[in-house]
């Protein structure tokens, strides 16, 4: 049985714009979900029982069921409530809450990675909590939890195919009407498989190399040689909730 | 309320079927996906390079490529090939090796975590090597590695209502039936939301406790 | 209040950490203008009573005051003690200056910023008038040079200064230092130590806690020796040093000699 190259030629512009359509659903979905992490990071971390309430079940919730049931629930629910959206945006939606989730994870960690140090001294020079995070923690919190983020849009990259069981046409979902309509099921999944593949190394190579750029940065030797172990403890524990 | 739950509740039974069929298939795929994690790190382990290079070259195309079109690879392209499996078989086929890729990591940690001398002790008594895994080595590393082999199996779990798209009868597919006849999908869904929610709440509290029994034992 | 002529009063101050008591029962008193040096062997409760006098660490029981005013906590018409709001207690934190065993110099902003930020956040101070500020101290402290530098390119007596700065950029009344050369190499300990001393001599009311004898033979009023959350001795630094009265307190003297 052989390879029936013309498959490649003929249906090659559908796939790729896809490809196209899955990078679009993954950076709209990480722009929206990096916000939506931070808030349920504080949230989780207050001391006030109505932020910390909503956010530990919105956590809990989201961890413990699976994403397919959570892009139905979401397509299915909104238009009770006179929400009419394009299957695409839903997905997105959907995308940036599920992931909302693990940057949560991740920013808390990355949060209890500061030295307590800096914080003390600027609660000490009279700011108050929140002005001691948007002063001194957030920035210095930010250049050690942008490579765990990061890596975290591999798994975005994943999860952004289920969408197609709501029928979002990304990559995956053009893969099954190729096949619908050719028959020919095995080139067109080993295309979408190696355009996987290549994606998901591609952004593996970028994060090696941010990782790499961060360390020469001035700024970031002030995290001690201690601080750095726990700092990578506990973010391999944020990164081994995700695929 | 716009939504009546009582479909939800008549529901019930149908999606409680369906939710055996998703723990069998789980559970099934986990057991599997835990000997051949065990036997791929037991083989990592003894450094051979060509075997080392097939290894990662498997670990590194389950990481870096979806779920479910390694599910559709098991179910569209083996018949292809000539290996025509079931809707079933083929789920498992696909769950266990994903599974298998992330356990050979987590075992690998697990592994790591016994002491050296451990081995030591063993080899200087005159234990043989298969006998100083079997007995020492491979229990050591299973305990230390349970939080992560209990986040796996929840990972389990939410990997297999993707084995819809392949027409297996487990909890989705089945929520999918229902409400494709009766109109009220939102009502049938959360009755299948909250059945995964409770398994996976459930095993991943389990875990806290199985973790502490077991290294209760150990002292 | 005049900058750096408060008083301190403290009494009855517990404080326990779980099972550990780091306070057991503190009272003191500081003039306006005094120094006192703080010495006693390390887990004794002298970091927490600095951080008990700015509330960074409310106490289990007990009361504080700084001129007059109770910190962190009122009681009102009927006796009750309430706990006062944290815009207060910040505001009066943003008098207090304290500097710290690591210096804790904010990692993200240069020297100059590290100054200039807290007078904008805090003292709602405009730019130009807290640039001005922060460049005559850091001038001060002998870092004129080094304002744009940022901390990781910094020596650790050159963060400690910045630190030094950073605290009277905020009109500090009164100052608590937790043992501020201790993480300093012997080489660089004498630059701050000298920028201590001429705080001291200016009339700055300050609490410092050390290891520095000679540091604090030289320049402070009073030594305080204190034992398992208690203050053992307390008096000047002739009789604390060269003739103890109890035995704990020649037992300390004895060992530091030895080391």
């Amino acid at each position: 049985m052989g390879l029936d190259y013309t498959i490649f030629i003929d249906y090659g512009p559908k796939i790729l714009e896809g490809f196209r359509l899955t990078l679009i659903i993954v950076i709209c979905a990480i722009f929206l979900g990096l916000p939506m992490g931070v808030l349920l990071a504080i949230g989780r971390m207050s001391s006030k029982l109505y932020f910390r309430g909503p956010s530990v079940v919105v956590l809990e919730v989201i961890r413990n069921t699976p994403f397919m049931i959570q892009i139905f629930l979401l397509y299915y629910v909104l238009p009770f409530y006179g929400v009419r959206l394009p299957a695409m945006l839903v997905g997105i939606l959907a995308l940036a809450l599920f992931s909302s989730v693990y940057y949560a994870e991740i920013i808390r960690a990355g949060i209890a990675a500061v030295p307590r140090g800096q914080s003390e001294s600027a609660r000490a020079i009279g700011m108050s909590h929140s002005q001691s995070l948007r002063n001194v923690v957030f920035p210095q919190m930010w250049s050690i939890v942008l490579p765990p983020i990061a890596n975290q849009t591999l798994s975005s990259v994943k999860e952004s195919s289920i969408l197609a069981t709501i029928t979002v046409s990304e990559m995956t979902m053009s893969a099954l009407a190729v096949q619908g309509i050719t028959f020919r099921p095995f080139e067109v999944f080993i295309m979408i498989t190696l355009l996987y593949w290549l994606l998901n190394e591609s952004i593996a190579f970028g994060v090696r190399h941010l990782e790499k750029y961060l360390q020469t940065r001035r700024g970031h030797r002030a995290t001690t040689e201690r601080t750095a172990v726990e700092v990578e403890s506990s973010l391999e524990a944020a990164r081994r909730m995700t695929r | 309320m716009k939504f009546d739950f009582s479909y939800t509740v008549d529901a019930f039974p149908r999606l409680l079927e369906g939710a055996m069929i998703t723990v069998q298939v789980a559970f099934l795929s986990f057991v599997l996906s835990l000997i051949l994690g065990t036997v791929l790190t037991v083989l990592r382990s003894f450094k051979i390079k060509p075997i080392n290079i097939v290894i990662a070259i498997y670990i590194s195309f389950i990481r870096g490529t979806p779920v479910l079109i390694q599910i559709f690879l098991a179910y569209y392209v083996l018949p292809v090939v000539g290996i025509d499996l079931s809707a079933f078989a083929a789920g498992i086929l696909a769950v266990t090796l994903n599974s298998a890729a992330f356990m050979t990591e987590i075992l690998r940690g697990g592994l790591a975590s016994v002491p050296k001398s451990q081995l030591e002790a063993a080899h200087s008594l005159g234990l043989r090597t298969w006998i100083i895994w079997l007995k020492i080595v491979l229990p050591q590393a299973f305990i230390a590695s349970i939080p992560p082999l209990v986040n796996e199996f929840t990972l389990v779990v939410k990997t297999t209502p993707l084995l819809a798209m392949i027409t297996v009868v487990e909890l989705m597919r089945v929520s999918q039936q229902i409400f494709s006849s009766n109109y009220h999908p939102v009502e049938i869904l959360i009755g299948a939301f909250s059945i995964y929610f409770v398994i996976c709440f459930v095993i991943s509290r389990a875990s806290v406790v199985i973790e502490q029994r077991f290294s209760m034992r150990r002292a | 209040m005049n900058a750096g002529h408060a008083t301190i009063s403290i009494r009855g101050i517990e404080k326990s950490f779980g099972e550990i008591t780091a306070l057991r029962g503190v009272d003191l008193d500081v003039g306006r203008g005094e120094v006192v040096c703080v010495i006693g062997p390390s887990g004794c409760g002298k970091s927490t009573l600095l951080r008990v006098i700015n509330w960074l660490q409310p106490p289990d029981a007990g009361r504080v005051y700084i001129d007059g005013e109770q910190v962190g906590e009122t009681v009102d018409a009927n006796g009750k003690v309430r706990s006062r709001p944290e815009r207060e207690i910040n505001a009066v934190r943003a008098r207090v200056g304290m500097l710290f065993q690591d210096f804790n110099v904010w990692s993200n902003m240069s020297a100059l910023e590290n100054v200039v930020r807290p007078q904008v956040v805090v003292l709602q101070r405009t730019r130009v008038e807290a640039e001005a500020i922060a460049l005559t101290l850091l001038e001060r402290v002998g870092l004129a040079d080094q304002v744009n530098q940022w901390p990781d390119s910094l020596s650790g007596g050159q963060l400690q200064r910045v630190a030094i700065a950073r605290a009277l950029a905020m009109d500090p009344i009164v100052m608590l230092l937790d043992e501020p050369t201790s993480s300093l190499d012997p080489e660089l300990v004498g630059e701050v130590l000298a920028v201590l001393q001429e705080l001291a001599t200016g009339g700055m009311t300050m609490i410092v806690v050390t290891h520095e004898l000679g540091f604090a033979k030289n320049v402070a009023n009073r030594i305080i020796f204190m034992d398992e959350g208690r203050i053992v001795e307390d008096g000047p630094p002739e009789q604390i040093l060269r003739a103890p009265k109890t035995e704990r307190l020649k037992q300390f003297l004895d060992m530091l000699v030895h080391v």
